[in-house]
């Protein structure tokens, strides 16, 4: 493996994990929907012309246009398997948060707040 | 030693409770003879722990789902945070493994003191009958606390503490399952919290010691840690 291929995946990391931190910043909302769009551009030309994606992969050095889109695609993969997580974390404190409130508002109508008693 | 739970009455003792039927009335009903103000969470438990509790004559927190030991934690925490009078905050393991009487003695220690929190530790109390490769476990579990909070115990996965209010105040967890130690501790460690540990004792019944956390889970917790101190939303 040549170091630059380190360098690389550990810039990748890098940046998801800044990506996340900052998840709440308009501008990244914002990239993530533009990052959407030119995806779904290059998928509609390489569909009408594949012989693109074939000169797009030998420009940056992969031989085929195939394994180029599989790169892509690992890359896309990742990115929304790791935003579903972080998704789910969220919802999940928001349901603890609602099961809290539900719990002690049930304790509180059943037998008065707490120190009432005696 | 007060001998009337009367004069614990600033005083709340928090029992997360999770599927613990068989002995919860028997711990609750110890700790009231002492405490006047005992809250148990009752964490979605599928058996019959809520009725137990109600037996018991303590307070009912019931969580409608299963959210872990942590969120039990706050939950009995703001509750018992809605009395005013309330000075003092116990956290008391459900199974029976803790004594009442080291409950006592660290709100004492805490009333004359000026910690704003005590930690039980068994390793400078006794312990009866603990298996050597929970020992190990804990041993270990120890330098990773250390090294992810900064704060260094003696033994960090211990479920008796107690604290005051304007620490109590400051309990938040966000993590599920037992990894709400590990956030206790990066609690103090952040608000530079004012600690000391208590030697106490931890019985290691047949029933506590099958209910017990297997080994394996500590490397899920210690993950769990490293993520979530990664994963922190910076505020902005």
């Amino acid at each position: 493996m040549e170091p630059i291929k380190i360098v690389l995946v550990t810039a990748f990391l890098a940046i998801l994990l800044w990506a996340f931190r900052h998840r709440r910043r308009v501008g990244l909302r914002a990239g993530t929907r533009l990052a959407l769009l030119a995806l779904t551009a290059f998928a509609i030309v390489s569909v009408i012309q594949p012989s693109i994606t074939q000169a797009a992969a030998r420009s940056l050095g992969v031989t085929r246009g195939t394994d180029l889109i599989l790169y892509v695609l690992v890359v896309v993969f990742a990115l929304t398997s790791a935003g579903l997580y972080f998704r789910c974390r969220d919802i999940q404190a928001q349901v603890a948060d609602l099961a809290r409130s539900m719990a002690l508002r049930d304790a509180i109508v059943t037998d008065g707040a707490p120190g009432w008693r005696e | 030693m007060p001998a009337t739970p009367a004069a614990n009455a600033d005083t709340w003792v928090v029992v997360p409770t999770f599927n613990e039927a068989t002995v919860v009335r028997e711990v609750l009903a110890g700790l009231l003879a002492q405490f006047p103000n005992v809250v148990a969470v009752d964490d979605g438990s599928g058996d019959a722990s809520s009725v137990e509790i109600i037996a018991a004559g303590a307070r009912l927190v019931r969580h409608p789902i299963n959210l872990g030991a942590g969120a039990a934690m706050e939950t009995g925490l703001q509750f018992a945070l809605l009395d005013p009078r309330a000075r003092y905050f116990v956290t008391f393991d459900a199974d029976g493994q803790h004594r009442v009487e080291d409950a006592v003695a660290m709100v004492d220690r805490l009333r004359c003191g000026d910690q704003d929190i005590l930690l039980g530790s068994r390793f400078l109390g006794t312990s009866q009958g603990m298996p050597r490769s929970r020992r190990l476990m804990l041993k270990a579990a120890r330098v990773f606390e250390t090294i992810a909070s900064g704060v260094s115990l003696t033994d960090a996965h211990n479920g008796l503490r107690a604290f005051n209010r304007s620490f109590a105040e400051k309990v938040r967890f966000r993590m599920r399952d037992m990894a709400h130690a590990s956030e206790m501790l990066r609690l103090i460690g952040s608000t530079e919290a004012r600690w000391a540990e208590h030697p106490v004792t931890i019985l290691y019944t047949e029933y506590s010691r099958g209910k017990g956390q297997r080994s394996i889970n500590s490397v899920n917790i210690a993950v769990d840690v490293w993520l979530n101190h990664l994963l922190e939303e910076r505020k902005r």
